[in-house]
């Protein structure tokens, strides 16, 4: 251990041992990364840094590195605060965990709050004077920017652990059973440093996510107090929002459907996220699959306005359940018009999946 | 017997979640937590 501010060095004996490191944003190998106003997002801390940074001025300009969760919402909070933001993303679409057609409507909704955005363009590398960034060079364009937000993903923080020589699975993440005991006896991990494992596709799986890592550390805390708990896995299950459109998901995309070499059917529908005639009724898209013949689900994607994101957990519980798409037509969900039309749209696209098995 | 001691690294969710389970079935145990930011559980 060493301490930060003193700078000085000290041992400590555990019985047992937790390691609940987290994960860093992942920085990109590019000339010029390292300049300044160039930042990651992943703590309170390094929020307020951005913060910090915005309220000393002289910031007018921003580009948001990477379209998914941290991307989105940061682009977001910038345009709140009167910047003119352009993100960059590699690929054609952003949110790289929606299918094409539902991340083209979040593509669209950054558009309709002022975001501009370069799809499908690599970042070469970042233009800098006296050590600060001033713009970002892509494979076709170089951007103005007086800061650069981060927004490629996160890497598990395992080098402690991985030097140590205790086993990594996906990703760099520390491998656990169930109950979150690492493959050394008396070590454990949870949280964004530790693997997890997807319900669905009965694969490990890495997700760096609150609410994951605030179960995974109750699972670990239970047996190291002496319980017994264990840990069963995620299914990919996230919201966001960018101003007023909601994005959520659950469950295998097509690409993770088509890697298992499963077949699938699926329908995208729009509805309301209330009775059609009832004030403040907004429009809701919401897609689901389901594997072809049996009709097992296999996912869900929502886009839509206030009161869209959150019933995705309607999907995501059918999801845990192993429901197939024809047991989701009955489900007794709560309906009166100021909360749903008569069929809620997540069974609406159900039955709409169910007609095509 | 001597208290077991269990050390925790990192104080944000995973970590923090961990030591209070643990401190509420065991309140015998001495758990210490290091963090290396000046903020602990900081979405909770």
């Amino acid at each position: 251990m060493r301490d930060l501010k003193g700078d000085n060095a000290s041992w400590e004996s555990y019985d047992q041992l937790l390691i609940a490191t987290g994960a860093s944003p992942i920085s990109p190998d590019v000339p010029g990364a390292d300049a300044t106003d160039i930042f990651g997002v992943s703590t309170l801390e390094s929020g307020l840094n951005i913060h910090r940074r915005l309220d000393k001025g002289g910031i007018k300009r921003a580009v948001v590195v990477g379209g998914g969760y941290i991307g989105l919402e940061m682009a977001e909070a910038l345009v709140m605060r009167g910047l003119e933001v352009a993100l960059i993303d590699r690929s054609a679409q952003v949110m790289g965990t929606l299918d094409e057609e539902m991340g083209a409507l979040v593509s669209q909704a950054l558009r309709d709050v002022g975001v501009t955005l370069y799809l499908a363009e690599e970042l070469v590398e970042f233009e800098t004077a006296s050590g600060k960034v001033t713009g970002v060079v892509t494979d076709k364009r170089t951007l103005p920017a007086d800061i650069v937000i981060l927004g490629l993903g996160a890497r598990p923080n395992t080098a402690l652990a991985g030097a140590a020589g205790i086993p990594l699975g996906e990703k760099g993440s520390i491998r656990v059973n169930e109950r979150m005991e690492t493959g050394i006896a008396g070590i454990w991990a949870a949280g964004d440093c530790a693997e997890s494992f997807h319900l669905v596709s009965r694969k490990p799986f890495y997700v760096a996510l609150g609410t994951v890592a605030n179960r995974q550390g109750r699972v670990a805390g239970i047996n190291l107090g002496g319980g017994y708990a264990t840990f069963p896995g995620v299914m990919g299950t996230a919201v966001t929002k960018i101003c007023h459109v909601e994005v959520a998901r659950t469950g295998l995309q097509e690409k993770e459907i088509e890697a298992l070499g499963l077949e699938h059917v699926s329908a995208v529908i729009k509805s309301r996220t209330k009775a059609g005639y009832f004030p403040g009724a907004g429009e809701i898209t919401v897609k689901v699959l389901a594997e072809k013949g049996s009709g097992r689900l296999l996912g869900g994607q929502i886009v839509g306005k206030e009161g869209s994101a959150k019933r995705i957990d309607t999907l995501a519980t059918a999801l845990h359940a192993g429901f197939t798409v024809e047991e989701m037509i009955n489900l007794d969900l709560g309906y009166a018009p100021p909360f749903s039309p008569v069929w809620d749209p997540v069974v609406i696209a159900a039955r709409e999946v169910a007609k095509k098995l | 017997m001597p208290t077991e001691k269990l050390i925790v690294i990192g104080g944000d969710a995973a970590g923090m979640s961990a030591a209070s389970q643990a401190k509420r079935r065991r309140p015998d145990m001495e758990i210490v937590v290091f963090e290396r930011g000046p903020h602990t559980s900081f979405s909770a």
